[in-house]
């Protein structure tokens, strides 16, 4: 009897022996993490195995031989190194994103996606793998997209995620230049209401998980308003509520709006959308906190887009900029004069610029391709020069 | 002595082995859990994000349908309320279930074709399908269906008001607590008097008529008092579009309820179906010997026997009707998952906001259990 409850316990031991072993490697990442911190600036330029060099000693090697593209890229950023090296050293890149918001990322009959921010994935793709088809789309629910950030399961969140202080702070999430400045609105029944002024005492219906909820509770306070706000999970839902009359306003983003609209049942003149927009919304792809260099890598590769647009360079007539006239624009290009073309240190090849504009297109063919259909106009998402928000900084 | 001379040396010693595998198994507990804190704590810091509790302390910016719950409320008012939306379904769930629960359990085993059938298929249709599955189609095929828009709502008089926004009812204004205290020493004063008027019965013969003194009773003091502590009553006017007073029975607690009830009902039918047949066939014999007719047998032999069996089983099925009734997030229930999600939708840091969530259903489910233990062991039988 006593053997027997020895060989018990021992076995348990065993069975907990393994478990910890199991758990050894993600224990290692909390002692590399506070090792490496004091290293990270003389570390930076070796990519791929920074786990060799922890201090814990017991390091079972996998991780060294593999070339996993999901594991080290997980273990490395949480060990410090840039992000940029092991998207590269991959050659794919995560990008979280929607399935089934039109316009902006719609998942297709034959697996790809398309959309306005499916192609800025691809933009991603293109300045920092040279291959736009190298963007791997990673549909997220919006209440995981920055848990999905923060625990490494994509490289980059291009989801129509607006750019808020909060998100900035507490989630985690660096935002970058957003590629559409967006404005939150308010859909209703054609004929239902004549403004949201004459909302008083109705329900409202958003998404959870979005700050579409406290916007629509905000304004209809500041108008002296009562409102009720329902939020679920999925549009879907959302929509057979406001089919039903469960409620009587839809509010999000116009650019969703629009969208969602295009694709009711009903059809679109079944929906009215108010002129007010009661609210900013930039919208605005967001990495990782702390990872600088892949911050930059980002968010010159949509500076890109912007600035090709200023110079007039689309998809079509990239090649004939190969040989133009103007130094900014050769420079920009990538283009070799005289031996030489300038390596701004971003650690993107010298011609990403090019490989954004011939494998994806500039800004305004990226909009024109996908939101205009659904009858969006550009607004204020037009460059600087014709009065509008974007504005790339100088790439000298 | 002699067992003392006996004893092997410590290292051999069962109980001295014992207890530092013991203690060594618990070190190893506390080491991992130890680990994974710390690796929560450390990530988490180097990406700047909280890990306090300080977020309940945030303003919630998001209001809860349904309630007078505001924006600029802390997300700690915000978490109350949506452990009293847990509650309200919950409550109502248990009872609920459990009455139609065991009748349809007898049913089953109903001497009626019809009605044995009907309850079978009933039982064999719902447990089979999955609870998310129900609540969607409760919700979005049976209650927005069901009801009429806003501008054709059913209007009886000042007493109801339902339209696809939810059923409005007349309801007490004031404090609620005040008026459930005042209910409950009502309800105290009333069975005193019962009792009361039993003593008098067994002293002088005089019919007791518990019940004619009782109710009187109750429902003087109850209003009486209610009237005392300032609670009045409130009465649903529909203007327009909106609605003034009463209490709103909001549709998607609505969708819950009925959801919860008709899934966990199936599961408690098939526990009292099995606990009925359990009890042994000499015990219904016995009955049928003694002239008792069907109903007398099945309320006095044969289901306190089986219940007896049965509580702890459904005590089962009422834990997991607490924690399903997390599914009401998908219809926008704000109960305290919903809550929880919102408020990390809305900034809150997710693991500890989580972490919240787990304790409070933890201490909800410890509470259950405690209830189904109490009432488990007065109904044990005494063991000689």
């Amino acid at each position: 009897m006593a053997m027997r409850s020895r060989w018990s316990i021992l076995t348990l031991l065993l069975a907990l022996a393994l478990v910890v072993g199991a758990c050894a490697s993600s224990d290692d990442d909390g002692d590399a993490d506070g090792g490496d911190d004091s290293t990270t600036t003389e570390a930076a330029p070796e990519p791929t195995d920074d786990d060799g060099g922890d201090d814990g000693g017991d390091d079972d090697g996998g991780d060294v031989e593999t070339t996993d593209t999901t594991e080290d890229t997980v273990e490395l950023t949480q060990d410090g190194g840039s992000l940029l090296d092991s998207v590269q050293s991959a050659g794919s890149l995560r990008c979280g994103t929607r399935d089934a918001l039109p316009g902006f990322a719609v998942l297709q009959d034959d697996g790809s996606y398309e959309g306005f921010d499916s192609d800025f994935c691809r933009v991603i793709a293109a300045a920092v793998l040279g291959d736009a088809g190298a963007a791997d789309m990673v549909p997220l629910e919006t209440n995981d997209r920055f848990t999905a950030l923060q625990s490494g399961e994509i490289d980059v969140l291009v989801r129509n995620t607006t750019w808020t202080a909060s998100r900035d702070g507490v989630e985690g999430a660096t935002f970058l230049q957003p590629n559409f400045y967006d404005g939150q609105g308010m859909m209703v029944s054609t004929g239902a209401f004549d403004g949201i002024d004459a909302m008083d005492g109705t329900v409202v219906c958003v998404a959870s998980g979005t700050t579409t909820e406290g916007n629509v509770a905000t304004e209809f306070a500041r108008r002296g308003l009562s409102v009720e706000v329902l939020s679920f999970e999925s549009t879907d839902l959302i929509q057979e509520a406001f089919i039903a009359g469960r409620c009587d306003g839809w509010s999000s983003d116009v650019s969703q709006l629009t969208g969602l609209r295009s694709a009711f049942p009903d059809g679109p003149d079944a929906l009215t959308i108010f002129g007010d927009v009661f609210s900013k919304e930039p919208l605005a792809p967001a990495v990782r906190d702390g990872d600088t260099a892949w911050a930059q890598a980002v968010e010159w590769a949509i500076f890109a887009t912007i600035q090709a647009e200023e110079f007039g360079i689309t998809q079509a007539n990239v090649d004939d900029f190969l040989t133009s006239e103007n130094p900014s624009i050769l420079t920009f290009l990538g283009v070799e004069v005289d031996g030489t073309s300038l390596d701004p240190g971003l650690g993107l090849p010298t011609d990403f610029a090019y490989q954004v504009i011939s494998q994806v297109g500039n800004y305004g063919e990226i909009f024109e391709q996908h939101l205009s259909p659904l009858g969006l106009d550009r607004g204020v998402n037009t460059i600087w020069l014709e009065g509008g928000l974007l504005y790339a900084p100088p790439y000298r | 002595m002699s067992a003392e001379a006996q004893r092997p040396p410590f290292w051999r010693d069962v109980r001295v082995l014992g207890w530092f595998f013991q203690l060594a198994v618990f070190a190893i507990v506390v080491a991992i859990v130890g680990i994974l804190v710390n690796n929560v704590r450390v990530n988490s810091a180097n990406q700047g994000i909280p890990t306090g509790f300080s977020f309940l302390d945030q303003p919630s910016s998001f209001e809860i349908p349904g309630n007078d719950f505001r924006q600029s409320q802390p997300v700690r008012d915000a978490l109350v309320e949506g452990v009293f939306n847990t509650l309200r379904v919950v409550v109502a769930g248990l009872v609920l279930a459990t009455l139609l629960g065991v009748t349809l359990g007898v049913g089953r085993l109903s001497g009626n074709f019809l009605i044995r059938t009907i309850t079978r298929v009933y039982v064999e249709t719902i447990r089979n399908i999955p609870l998310l599955g129900l609540l969607i189609f409760f919700y979005i095929g049976l209650v927005l269906t069901a009801f009429p828009r806003v501008e054709d709502s059913w209007i009886v008089g000042s007493l109801l008001v339902a339209n696809v926004r939810g059923v409005t009812i007349p309801w007490i204004t004031g404090s609620t607590i005040a008026f459930l205290v005042v209910v409950a020493i009502a309800a105290g004063l009333a069975w005193a008097v019962n009792r009361w008027r039993l003593q008098v019965n067994e002293r002088s013969g005089e019919p007791a008529r518990g019940g004619l003194w009782a109710i009187p009773v109750l429902v003087l003091v109850g209003f009486w008092g209610a009237f005392f502590v300032g609670n009045g009553i409130t009465t649903p006017e529909l203007d327009g579009r909106s609605l003034e007073g009463g209490m709103t029975m909001q549709p998607e607690y609505f969708a819950l309820l009925l959801a919860l009830v008709i899934y966990t009902s199936s599961h408690i039918a098939e526990i009292v179906r099995g606990s009925i047949q359990a009890v042994p066939k000499g015990q219904v014999e016995a009955a049928s010997a003694l002239a008792l007719s069907s109903w007398h047998r099945l309320r006095h032999v044969v289901l306190p026997q089986a219940l007896r069996i049965a509580v702890p089983p459904i005590g089962n099925q009422y834990l997991n009707l607490m924690k399903n009734s997390s599914l009401g997030f998908v219809i926008s229930y704000f109960e305290i998952t919903k809550v929880t999600q919102t408020t990390v939708g809305n900034r809150s840091p997710a693991v500890p906001a989580f972490l919240l969530l787990i304790v409070i259903y933890l201490v909800l489910s410890l509470i259950i259990s405690a209830g189904v233990n109490v009432v488990n062991r007065r109904l044990q039988v005494v063991e000689r």
